[in-house]
């Protein structure tokens, strides 16, 4: 699996590619800048890229743009986008094309490998991975609640883990239930969310892109 | 007094009506506004305002000449005065202040009819055929009421009447002092429209659009130049001072001027209206000329359709007018029957003296304010301090005081923040970091469950350092300014919030941080306090002042002063000469307006 990353801080940079490459994914460019991500994702279509929010040159929100414009421009390009802070603003433009391939996860979680790698997994074959801070301030919403109303509280629970990323077997690990339990959940998730059936793992996109944009 | 009963019982017996309909309601409990004895109370004298002014307004103007059967259709003024008191009784306190305006400036209309054809109309406390009262009440009514109306809707709280005082930019949030001198100038240019144009000032057809478009001047030019309106209005009142003290000279000096050149040359001019004059009571001579028995006689009570008055008027007008035709002249072309000055219609040797005494007061009043609104007088006169510049200096210290108090204490927290978080962290981590390079050799397992610890430590410091730089300078606030920022906000808070910005450029930067953390607090002091579900931002730019405006549906009665977070926003905005606006009428909704002199960079030559 090819990956492009973009990181400015010299030390980050160099240990993510480490991190990666320990579990054998190919780093196909490392980047230091909004330009230069731009220009390395045009040219190398990876499987994914990782990219920083905050690069130069003006070191606000560049990361977060080129990796916008070059999904603009590659639709459905897979992006998975850290930062030291997760902002709803900003993961809803980036869920904006409702085209998947997408994560938003803050820079710690590189800290469990394991987890940061799963999720790297997901984002390249067309999931959608949420930072669990931005799940848990939707949910605080009331108005979320409204749109959602339909849902079960187990329900609605399996779907949140959904959002942040989670195969069936680890939501069915973390709520103490069966496996099986946990594709009957989602079953009934997809009917209450109209969702037609489909491929599921589409349909997992889907949901948790209803869930997440309201 | 010759008021007929038969006038009085409609009045009377509607008010009686309305006064159980409306005792009715408010025993069952009023509105859900108006909570409390004292809130009830203030909706019933509200309403029993409105119904007293609907009677009144309605015995006014049902004694204009009209087509027959007129004037009996105005009894549905009172009973749409009562419709609204029965259903909409909060509409009350809006309705009464605008109506006393508009019917203070229908008395202009009033006294012109008088002043210039000899028509009398009927006008609150002077009915109609009453000529022991004549004309002298007219005008200090239409002052009162104008007055009155104005000074109860510069104290409204209604959300309406707020919004159309906003609207007079900066001096809508002025001390009240600054307030009315800078509005004075419209009842000085009312005073002075009326004595020199009375068929101009508030006459029907296209004068009326002469008299909306010297309004609407007037209010652009308080909104606009607030000062120049101030000097304006002191200039004004000098010189109406001036006008009545020369009236009355002129008066008692008429006796040695040439009467006949002015008399000949003052026409009769021709009454406007269908309405027969009534006599006057004047004590002047009347003068008879060739024109005046030229004309029909009305036997009963028409000496003279001649403009008697004009030999002191015409003595007045030197003065008034310099150049352009004699004094006789213009005075020929402006009035007719007696001169509107100020609160007085001069027709008579003792109008004349109260216009003299109320030219002395607009003199003393004039002569008052301009140390006040002129600095160049201020400087001349000397000895006294600038009382502005005294006052700015006192608002600059105060500010500044809190810009540091707010600076260092902002720091302090910060300080402790790192010191019980981060920090504390850090030396955990490193501990126990060193307790597991200790065990590695001996017992791997706990060395590698110190580690974990020591990851899970570190996640903490971070998550703080999170929340502390998020304090300091929100992410998005840096990254895309303050416009995305507000809307970061609305999307974290509990509340629905619906945004509405238009913010062409971006703000200076330390402007942004503080409008920022002071949407953030409203918005935390909604989600908290008001139980609302919905809230509104929203954000504008008029040129010259950033306004924002929050608004939560909420159950209102936020009370600014009582600690709720309010008065710690208005101080830090003051640091900005900003300023801040609450309404929060009980059952809501809350509205807080901000507003902050400053200049937009554009998008292109940011230096943010």
């Amino acid at each position: 699996m090819r990956i492009v990353v973009a990181e400015d801080l010299f030390l980050l940079r160099d240990g993510l590619v480490r991190l990666l490459d320990a579990h054998g994914f190919e780093i196909a460019a490392a980047v230091e800048d909004a330009p230069g991500l731009l220009t390395a994702l045009i040219r190398e279509r990876p499987d994914v890229a990782i990219v920083d929010v905050r690069l130069p040159p003006t070191f606000t929100d560049d990361g977060l743009r080129a990796a916008i414009e070059a999904r603009r421009q590659v639709p459905g390009l897979p992006v998975l986008v850290l930062s030291q802070y997760v902002e709803q603003l900003y993961a809803r433009e980036l869920l904006a094309d409702r085209a998947g391939g997408v994560g938003y996860l803050l820079k710690d979680r590189v800290f469990n490998d394991d987890q940061f790698v799963d999720a790297v997994r997901t984002v390249a074959s067309g999931g959608t991975v949420m930072d669990a801070e931005v799940v848990t301030k939707l949910l605080s919403r009331r108005a979320r609640e409204e749109t959602l109303a339909r849902l079960s509280a187990r329900e609605r629970e399996v779907l949140e883990l959904m959002a942040e990323g989670r195969s069936n077997s680890a939501i069915a690990q973390r709520l103490f239930v069966t496996e099986k339990a946990v594709s009957k959940h989602s079953t009934s998730i997809f009917t209450k969310l109209d969702l037609v059936p489909s491929d599921d793992d589409n349909r997992r996109v889907l949901a948790v892109l209803a869930y997440l944009n309201g | 007094m010759s008021v007929h009963v038969q006038d009085l019982v409609l009045p009377v017996l509607a008010a009686v009506a309305v006064t159980v309909a409306v005792a009715i309601r408010v025993r069952a409990g009023g509105t859900e506004a108006a909570k409390g004895r004292r809130g009830r109370l203030r909706e019933l004298a509200w309403c029993a305002a409105l119904f007293v002014l609907s009677v009144i307004v309605m015995s006014s103007v049902s004694s204009l000449p009209g087509p027959g059967g007129l004037s009996s259709w105005w009894i549905a003024v009172p009973v749409v005065a009562a419709i609204i008191i029965i259903c909409w009784p909060r509409v009350a306190a809006r309705i009464v202040p605008v109506a006393l305006i508009f019917y203070g400036l229908s008395g202009f209309v009033v006294a012109r009819d008088f002043a210039v054809g000899g028509v009398i109309n009927s006008y609150g406390l002077t009915p109609v055929g009453n000529p022991g009262f004549q004309a002298d009440l007219i005008l200090p009514q239409a002052y009162g009421l104008l007055l009155l109306g104005g000074w109860l809707v510069l104290r409204s709280a209604d959300p309406v009447l707020v919004r159309a005082r906003l609207r007079l930019g900066s001096i809508a949030r002025a001390p009240l002092g600054e307030q009315l001198r800078t509005l004075a100038l419209l009842p000085v240019v009312a005073v002075l429209a009326g004595m020199l144009a009375p068929r101009l000032w508030l006459a029907g057809g296209a004068a009326l659009i002469v008299t909306a478009a010297l309004v609407f001047g007037v209010l652009w030019v308080i909104r606009r130049w607030p000062a120049r309106a101030a000097q304006l209005a002191t200039a004004g009142l000098l010189c109406a001072g001036i006008a009545g003290l020369v009236i009355a000279a002129a008066w008692r000096g008429a006796s040695t001027i040439d009467v006949e050149k002015c008399t000949s040359s003052a026409q009769p001019v021709p009454s406007q209206g269908s309405a027969q004059p009534v006599p006057s009571q004047g004590s002047a001579q009347p003068v008879p000329s060739p024109a005046a028995s030229a004309q029909p006689k009305k036997p009963s009570f028409v000496p003279s359709a001649q403009p008697v008055y004009s030999k002191p008027v015409c003595v007045a007008m030197p003065p008034l007018f310099v150049g352009g035709g004699t004094a006789a002249d213009v005075a020929d072309v402006v009035w007719g029957q007696a001169l509107p000055y100020g609160a007085v219609l001069v027709d008579s040797q003792h109008t004349a003296d109260a216009a003299g005494v109320e030219g002395l007061a607009l003199l003393a009043l004039g002569t008052w304010l301009a140390p006040q609104t002129f600095p160049l007088v201020r400087r001349v006169l000397g000895g006294t301090p600038d009382r502005e510049l005294t006052k700015r200096v006192e608002l600059l210290t105060e500010s500044r005081a809190v810009a540091v108090d707010t600076a260092s204490a902002d720091l302090r927290r910060l300080e402790r923040d790192l010191h019980d978080g981060a920090q504390a962290r850090l030396v955990a981590l490193g501990m126990n970091l060193r307790a597991a390079e200790r065990l590695i050799p001996t017992s791997p397992e706990a060395a590698i469950a110190l580690v974990a610890e020591a990851r899970k430590t570190s996640m903490m410091a971070l998550m703080e350092l999170r929340e502390l730089v998020r304090g300091v300078l929100p992410p998005v606030l840096a990254d895309r300014g303050f416009a995305d920022a507000v809307r970061a906000l609305a999307l974290d808070s509990p509340l629905h919030v619906e945004t509405d910005i238009d913010l062409p450029g971006r703000l200076p930067v330390p402007l942004e941080t503080a409008c920022y953390f002071a949407v953030a607090e409203l918005l935390t002091n909604a989600a908290k306090h008001s139980g609302a579900r919905d809230a509104r931002i929203a954000i504008g730019h008029s040129g010259r002042f950033l306004r924002i405006e929050v608004t939560d549906f909420g159950l209102g009665g936020a009370d600014p002063g009582k600690g709720s977070g309010l008065v710690g926003v208005e101080r830090r905005l003051a640091t900005f000469d900003g300023i801040l606006a609450v309404s929060s009428p009980v059952g809501g909704p809350t509205m807080v307006v901000m507003e902050v002199p400053c200049a937009l960079s554009s998008p292109k030559t940011s230096s943010c």
